[in-house]
């Protein structure tokens, strides 16, 4: 089921900052780990992706270099700073809290 | 240019990067991902007719991406506006001080008056020099925020001249009145030079000071009209209109 657009934008930072936190990435590398983690539910508009890095990059969230890869490629990767792990620490435990409140809400509104 | 450079050269016009480097960088960055996904359409068996629909599906509307890309990067911008302000002011009050003491330098020779004297005097007429760069300088951010409605144009000099009168009437209740016809000079005289015909942006500069001399010729000058503030402000004008052309030539990447 494809997710709403909206409720995408809301969290993009959030998995931006945890797919850096496991390994640095590129643009494009991101979103298809997206794609692939949440099995083709994933469906934003993939142009948006960069002003959300460049934003995170300038909050000192992320560092970035360019990198020649095995084809020839030059592509910019992406690293969390420190400042970027903490904020991925902190919006993680920001969504668990946040999800597990609507989670009560909805089950006890279904029971 | 392919598809792939006219989505990327749409982001970069409307994204109104702050600066060269961000640019590059946005414009690379973004080209390696449309490269990516049109080779991943292409190796999916795709045409390119397909695989090009395939990427502007995916990558979304230019228009949306730019925007985002505005919003984020909106406080350099602003800053950059503010600083790019700063200079123009600054070297357009430099610009008239220097016209308007040579032309009262020149005035002050023929007349066998002392240079000194007259240019001693000068900081007297602080608040004419900073009307005339108020003047003209407001026209100019009205042109450049508004250059489609004439009216709109001209609303930062008249919401601009409005509180000039009222701070020049407080602070300098007896000689106001010459100030805000400086004022007045600079911004027709502005306004004027975009007629295309010729020294018709005299009239500019001419026109607001012509009313108020035969209106109230003796406050300003005796009934004698006052050529030499008129030729001040004109050279004044004409400089101003060098400093502004220079300031877009300099900062050309902002007014492409």
């Amino acid at each position: 089921m494809p997710i709403d657009r909206e409720l995408l934008k809301g969290s993009i930072a959030l998995l931006i900052l945890k797919l850096l936190s496991e390994r640095d990435m590129y643009g494009y590398e991101i979103i298809q780990e997206s794609v692939h983690r949440s099995q083709d539910a994933f469906e934003f508009k993939e142009g948006t992706l960069y002003p959300a890095l460049h934003q995170l990059h300038k909050r000192g969230y992320l560092r970035s270099e360019w990198r020649t890869g095995e084809n020839g490629k030059q592509r910019k990767y992406y690293s969390l700073t420190a400042a970027g792990r903490k904020a991925a620490r902190r919006s993680e435990q920001e969504w668990f809290s946040f999800t597990k409140v609507v989670n009560s809400i909805l089950s006890k509104a279904h029971s | 240019m392919t598809h792939l450079d006219r989505i990327v050269s749409r982001v970069i016009l409307l994204a109104k990067l702050p600066g060269n480097k961000p640019r590059c960088e946005v414009e690379k960055e973004l080209r390696a991902h449309l490269d990516d996904l049109a080779e991943e359409a292409r190796s999916q068996g795709y045409d390119d007719e397909a695989a090009a629909r395939i990427v502007r599906m995916r990558f979304g509307q230019p228009e949306e991406v730019a925007a985002a890309f505005a919003s984020v990067y909106a406080p350099e911008r602003l800053a950059k506006r503010i600083l790019q302000s700063a200079i123009l002011v600054t070297a357009s009050t430099v610009a008239v001080v220097v016209a308007i003491g040579t032309v009262q330098s020149i005035a002050a020779l023929c007349t066998a008056n002392s240079i000194i004297s007259t240019l001693r005097d000068i900081h007297r007429e602080l608040f004419g020099f900073a009307a005339i760069v108020a003047g003209y300088c407001s026209l100019y951010a009205g042109e450049r925020l508004f250059p489609t409605s004439l009216a709109r144009t001209l609303l930062p000099s008249v919401t601009l001249g409005l509180w000039l009168a009222a701070v020049f009437g407080w602070l300098i209740p007896q000689h106001g009145a010459l100030p805000l016809v400086a004022f007045m000079c600079a911004a027709f005289g502005r306004l004027l030079q975009r007629v295309e015909i010729p020294l018709v942006w005299l009239a500019g500069t001419g026109g607001p000071l012509l009313i108020a001399w035969a209106l109230c010729g003796p406050l300003i000058s005796g009934w004698q009209f006052p050529w030499l503030v008129w030729l001040g402000l004109t050279i004044s004008c004409k400089a101003l209109r060098e400093i502004v052309r220079l300031f877009e030539r300099v900062f050309v990447e902002d007014f492409a």
